[in-house]
């Protein structure tokens, strides 16, 4: 995809929002708007219209498979970039299986995940929607 | 989490239940008679029907079993009691007239634990009984002892898995977010400014380091470290770590050099988890040698064995001999300092030999009669 204009961020966790804000800031100069739930980011996400969703994979109530599985279904072609503090293998394998484009790792060193995300957003191809499965 | 398990006193014997199955009265009122003066609680049965009956509510803690018995005989009373209760059941001791040795082996197959032999000796029938009370109560204990200790393992691990991953995410963003004030991301700082910031980034990323390692505990404890050996090159990865480490070990005045053969040393290992014990044998190596020193890492193959080794040879205090066998523990921490103020959980050795244990290698560490010491980790031979 190409660098998005407008960025949906959604972790229960205020720091992690403020963290990867300035990330997201330095890499380019995105209009973010953040969510600290999962029904909070449905919502927005139907108001803003978000080129990417940044979603955290633990959060409380409705976690981030959940609204992962729910943001799919009102925009089967939205692109959702998973956050995750370790690399659970198993809920991003998952993620991905639900239509996730890719992860990311926030507990690392702001360096890696600034490319993590410079790659995410350079790669090409993937600001089409996904081929519909037959 | 449970309270550490203390090994109770041995309870005394009496208000211990006794089973006593005889179909002849007038032995049951013998050994009722000498058992009853001991304060044993009694209970007892005609046959043996009637026996694994009484059990099932009187729940002994021993059985006095006759052997010749009308209907079941006490062979088979004692193989149906073993079969319903397993290792919970209470032990059983024969009653046998003939002291005959074919009996003897028989209730012994049948899983009894002892004999009485008719006529009675009331001091020998005490004698033995109450030595099989007493191993029935200590395998009790023990039981007990083993489930408690275990439970309380589990609540441990769980509880450090838990601290662990709950710490790393405020830690990492206060890391980050202090990356971004030292880098001028947000306006320049002055010299004290930036002073704090660096001492907020330090304090932050070896809290990082702490509670990384304390999760690598948790999850090795607990069953998950998985290892996916495949053939990879220990002399590439161990190049790059050195080259990484330098640059931190440079503000020590330390270097570390790097010895190996030309071409790759190609072994069955884990990256991932390799470079775990390669980065703490190099950063231990850094941490108590003086500044200013030498540290040596070599990679190899035995061409005897086709084993790939690395050895970190440092310029430390050594091993005093008498810490020796805590080196590679759980948290122990040796009288050794590290010489520029680094940090030390003690987990970082212990770590190193899960890991390579799950390699099937093996690790150890020598002093050298130069001074420092020599760490070496032998990993197994490409199938």
């Amino acid at each position: 995809m190409s660098f998005p204009g407008k960025i949906l961020l959604v972790d229960d966790e205020a720091h992690i929002r403020k963290f990867v804000s300035l990330i997201l800031r330095q890499i380019s100069q995105p209009v973010i708007v953040e969510a600290g739930n999962g029904e909070d980011a449905l919502k927005t996400y139907q108001a803003e219209k978000p080129e990417l969703v940044l979603l955290d994979v633990n959060m409380p109530r409705m976690d981030g498979m959940e609204t992962l599985r729910r943001l799919k279904e009102i925009d089967p072609d939205c692109v959702v970039v998973m956050l995750t503090s370790l690399a659970n293998r198993e809920s991003v394998e998952r993620a991905l299986e639900l239509g996730a484009a890719n992860y990311i790792r926030k507990d690392t060193p702001k360096d890696e995940i600034a490319k993590a995300l410079t790659d995410i957003f350079a790669e090409p191809g993937t600001d089409e929607a996904p081929p519909s499965t037959p | 989490m449970a309270s550490p398990p203390t090994t109770p006193p041995t309870p005394p014997l009496a208000g211990r239940k006794i089973l006593i199955a005889d179909d002849d009265r007038l032995n049951v009122r013998i050994l009722g008679g000498i058992l009853r003066g001991e304060g044993f609680v009694l209970a007892d049965a005609g046959s043996g029907e009637q026996a694994i009956e009484v059990y099932t509510t009187f729940l002994p803690d021993l059985v006095l079993l006759d052997v010749t018995m009308p209907g079941i005989d006490g062979f088979e009373t004692c193989r149906r009691l073993r079969a319903s209760y397993g290792n919970q059941c209470a032990p059983v001791v024969f009653i046998t007239a003939r002291n005959e040795s074919d009996d003897v082996v028989e209730g012994l197959v049948a899983g009894a634990v002892d004999y009485l032999p008719k006529p009675f000796k009331p001091k020998e029938v005490l004698a033995r009984i109450r030595t099989h009370l007493h191993n029935r109560i200590l395998s009790e204990q023990q039981k007990l002892l083993v489930d408690q200790l275990s439970k309380a393992n589990q609540a441990k691990n769980k509880f450090l898995g838990m601290a662990a991953h709950d710490l790393r995410n405020p830690l990492a963003s206060i890391r980050g977010i202090a990356e971004f004030l030292r880098e001028g991301a947000l306006g320049p700082l002055n010299a004290d400014q930036l002073d704090l910031v660096e001492t907020i980034h330090g304090a932050s990323t070896s809290m990082l380091d702490m509670v990384n390692e304390l999760l690598d505990v948790a999850t090795i404890e607990s069953g998950e470290l998985k290892i996916n050996r495949s053939p990879h090159d220990l002399a590439e990865l161990v190049s790059r770590a050195v080259g990484l480490i330098n640059r931190e070990a440079g503000k020590k005045g330390t270097h570390i050099v790097f010895e190996h053969p030309p071409g790759p040393v190609i072994a069955p290992i884990d990256p991932a988890k390799m470079k775990q014990v390669i980065d703490n044998l190099l950063t231990n190596g850094v941490k108590y040698s003086p500044p200013g020193s030498t540290i040596t890492a070599t990679v190899g193959t035995d061409p005897a064995t086709g084993r790939a080794t690395l050895a970190v040879r440092d310029q430390g205090p050594g091993i005093p001999d008498n810490e020796r066998d805590k080196l590679f523990k759980d948290f122990s921490r040796l009288s050794s300092q590290p010489t520029g103020g680094e940090k030390s959980t003690g987990l970082g050795l212990a770590i190193c030999r899960k890991i390579v244990d799950a390699h099937q290698g093996t690790i150890g560490a020598q002093n050298l009669p130069q001074g420092g010491c020599e760490f070496r980790v032998t990993l197994p031979a490409l199938q």
